[in-house]
């Protein structure tokens, strides 16, 4: 008897030290190694075709499932898949691509997965775009594909748009849609000061942003297909759309009617707000957490930024973070925290910024970035966040791979990231 | 000059008679003619009216350039406020800047005149808190103009976050010059 309650005992003390975070960053025991075969014609547009690869194999390494053998061989496309190179290199897997063009311009590319231990092809994929800017999308297309049949995590947010406002000058500022990577870029909204872009769904086809070429700050949805942009409300001082409800029918605003900047939620459908925070100091970066039931937010109400929670409609406030002195952005997933903390001056520098990931189920912290300003933390998936990284005078989107615990960086050439979202 | 003008409607009638026209188109000539006089005089009023118009712009513009000097002048003149790192509250030191505003604002030439407020921050941070911050501190500044008598009425404010700053350099500095509310002065 006493054996079965010291076995009860240790499962439920096992139960208990598991903490939330391991399970998200767990690592996959073997990584395929995989090579990338390049088999375009040399007529193809050769500038594409080496950013094409070049992007191709950085996918790959970005998804953190494969092992990846960087010397990209030229092969035909038909050409036998026996390669004692590459077994020789322990090379599991090859990608052989091939881009053309055809009679109507679009750019098609036909993939070869191949075993080369046995040599034999495991599928074949044909892929079209239309328009020729947009072929980093193909190649992280053909990256989920391959990723989703080796059975890996899924990576559905590696093709999905980011969109950006990024500073040029002093008021001007531009939104941007582009992918992860910054390789594909489209200016949508130019001239005077448009700030703090949200996509207004799921499916990507419309946003939110501010502008404050309006004699009071203005918040406007943009139909990306139909071009036309609708107010939706406006404030006095500041207006940022911070988070919209998964059904997209509510928004999370901080606004400041009264000089005061408070987090209202916003119903689109009947057009009314709610004060969801009274500090009299600051209260910004609402979050929806748990179905939309609850916010997290950034207050200084302790005199410092910090991460509180309160539910929607209750009046309690609940300090989420316990560490870090100036905690000043936040995003969630499920019961992950991911939050901007202000360092003290560190051998990597003085005063940077670093990310943080907690659970809300237990004191475990893990530290994300170390080195230059990591701000704007944005929750991809629940094994990827997006964020933006300056150092070194430059403004770089940066991708973080909780599985693998790696961070990629993809610098902007010109000007300044202000706001992100995925 | 009577003659030539006699001579030269006699002539005028001449040819409008000698054109083989019988029935009332003399009098519709006649009308046209009355109408044709009446056009000049409608023309020279609406000339009038427009020189006058002219004038008004003439005036307004004048106006309107005195007003954006003494705009000019008074924007000037005001002090810019600098606030601490990640602080909204007005520092010791920077009390005789916000009086001096007051009075400023309160005198003669700006008390016809609204006082926009901007918050500023520098590029320490997210920018979402940043616009909270600019905010915060161009409402501290707000509330102690009022205090020291500048109506609440013609006062207004907002946030730049750090989307506007003085100085770009990355240094300490710079940052300090960037941490500020400054003053744009409204008809």
């Amino acid at each position: 008897m006493s054996r079965f309650i010291l076995i009860i005992l240790l499962f439920i003390s096992t139960l208990f030290g598991y903490d939330a975070t391991i399970e998200i960053v767990k690592r996959m025991d073997t990584l395929p190694k995989i090579a990338v075969e390049n088999s375009s014609y040399s007529f193809f547009d050769q500038n594409i075709n080496k950013k094409f690869f070049k992007l191709l194999v950085g996918d790959l390494k970005v998804t953190s499932h494969f092992i990846v053998y960087e010397d990209i061989a030229k092969k035909e496309y038909d050409s036998s898949f026996l390669d004692n190179t590459l077994i020789d290199k322990n090379v599991e897997l090859a990608i052989r691509c091939k881009l053309e063009t055809d009679d109507q311009k679009n750019i098609i590319a036909s993939v070869k997965l191949v075993n080369i231990k046995n040599a034999r092809l495991l599928y074949e994929k044909f892929y079209k775009i239309s328009q020729k800017e947009r072929f980093p999308f193909l190649a992280h297309k053909i990256t989920m594909d391959i990723n989703s049949f080796i059975g890996a995590e899924p990576i559905e947010w590696m093709q999905k748009f980011v969109i950006f406002a990024k500073y040029t000058d002093k008021r001007e500022s531009e939104i941007v849609i582009s992918d992860y990577t910054l390789t594909y870029q489209k200016t949508i909204i130019k001239g005077g000061l448009n700030v703090f872009p949200k996509w207004a769904n799921s499916d990507q086809n419309s946003f939110y942003y501010t502008t404050y070429n309006t004699p009071i700050p203005t918040l406007y949805k943009f139909d990306l297909f139909s071009g036309n942009k609708t107010k939706i409300v406006s404030s006095e001082g500041m207006l940022v759309c911070s988070d919209v409800s998964k059904d997209g029918s509510k928004l999370l605003l901080t606004m400041a009617p009264n000089d005061q900047p408070d987090i209202y939620l916003y119903d689109l459908r009947s057009k009314r707000k709610q004060k969801l925070t009274s500090y009299r100091g600051i209260d910004v970066n609402g979050n929806f957490v748990d179905d939309d039931t609850r916010i997290i937010f950034v207050s200084d109400r302790l005199g410092y930024p910090n991460i509180f929670a309160k539910e929607i409609g209750s009046r309690g406030v609940e300090q989420m973070v316990y560490f870090g002195k100036n905690n000043n952005s936040c995003t969630a997933l499920g019961k992950y925290i991911a939050y901007s903390s202000r360092e003290s001056d560190s051998e990597f520098g003085p005063k940077t910024f670093n990310l943080y990931l907690i659970s809300t189920e237990t004191d475990y912290v893990r530290q994300l970035t170390a080195t230059g300003k990591n701000l704007y933390p944005r929750f991809a998936d629940s094994g990827t966040i997006l964020f933006i990284k300056h150092y070194k005078n430059q403004s770089a989107l940066g991708v973080i791979r909780l599985i693998s615990n790696k961070s990629y960086q993809f610098p902007l050439r010109v000007g300044k990231i202000q706001s992100i979202d995925w | 000059m009577k003659k030539i003008a006699l001579v030269s409607i006699a002539a005028a009638l001449l040819l409008l008679t000698g054109c083989s026209q019988k029935r009332p188109q003399i009098d519709m000539t006649k009308q046209q003619q009355a109408e044709q006089q009446v056009q000049p005089s409608m023309a020279d009023s609406k000339i009038s009216a427009a020189v006058s118009i002219d004038d008004a712009g003439v005036e307004t513009s004048q106006m309107q350039d005195k007003i954006s000097a003494k705009i000019a002048h008074l924007e000037a003149e005001s002090k810019i406020i600098y606030f601490d790192f990640d602080r909204y509250n007005i520092k010791m030191d920077q009390k005789p800047r916000v009086e001096y505003n007051a009075e400023l604002f309160n005198s003669e030439d700006a008390k016809d005149l609204s006082v926009k407020i901007e918050g500023n921050c520098d590029e320490w941070g997210t920018d979402e808190y940043n616009y909270a911050l600019g905010l915060k501190r161009a409402k501290t500044v707000k509330n102690a103009l009022n205090a020291l008598g500048v109506s609440n009425d013609r006062m207004l404010i907002v946030s730049y976050g750090e989307s506007n700053p003085a100085c770009t350099e990355h240094e300490r500095e710079c940052w300090r010059k960037n941490r500020r509310a400054e003053f744009k002065l409204l008809p």
